[in-house]
């Protein structure tokens, strides 16, 4: 896979996702936000049960 | 236009939920939370720490084309800024629609003072600050 640089497209992903307001499994991808015109902000973190 | 926010550790969806569902801190959470098991994904944005297996605490800002516009890594022991973060997507917001102009350190929102880079600014950005 490509490293990601700014100014560039990034490759499409998915990713699966737990969904709180609706508590159920749901799908992200980059796909569906460019097909919806929407921006995205990806925040990544360490670790579930840790102190973030 | 609209904006999606998804947080993403290397936890699956499972993990995520009983967390979410547990923890008093996150009962407000409402943003999707991204399963990358594999870190293949946090590979690509280059915060995957392959010693731990872990992710860095890093905030990436896409446009609607799918154009990375903004990428901001801290290691573990540094936490982010919320504040700085919003100010970030705003500008990124505003200059997609004002290609001309640039958001200096200070902008904070629609309305704050610009730079419009040209010729006349060389030497002279201290002025265009100013206002003068």
């Amino acid at each position: 896979m490509s490293e990601i640089r700014l100014g560039a497209k990034v490759p499409d992903f998915e990713l699966e996702t737990y969904e709180p307001t609706k508590g159920d499994f749901g799908t992200f991808s980059l796909k569906d936000q460019i097909q919806k015109k929407r921006w995205t902000i990806l925040f990544f973190y360490p670790a579930d049960f840790t102190f973030v | 236009m609209g904006c999606d926010i998804v947080t993403v550790s290397t936890d699956t969806k499972f993990v995520h939920k009983a967390w979410q569902e547990s923890e008093k801190e996150l009962a407000k959470v409402k943003y999707p939370m991204g399963a990358d098991r594999s870190g293949k994904v946090s590979r690509m944005f280059g915060v995957f720490d392959e010693d731990s297996g872990l992710d860095l605490r890093g905030t990436f800002i896409i446009n609607p084309q799918g154009v990375l516009m903004n990428a901001e890594v801290n290691f573990y022991n540094l936490g982010r800024n919320i504040d700085e973060m919003m100010r970030k997507f705003k500008a990124n917001m505003y200059l997609a629609k004002k290609t001309n102009e640039a958001c200096p350190s200070k902008w904070k929102d629609e309305g704050d003072q610009t730079l419009t880079p040209s010729a006349k600014m060389v030497g002279k950005v201290h002025e265009a600050l100013q206002g003068k």
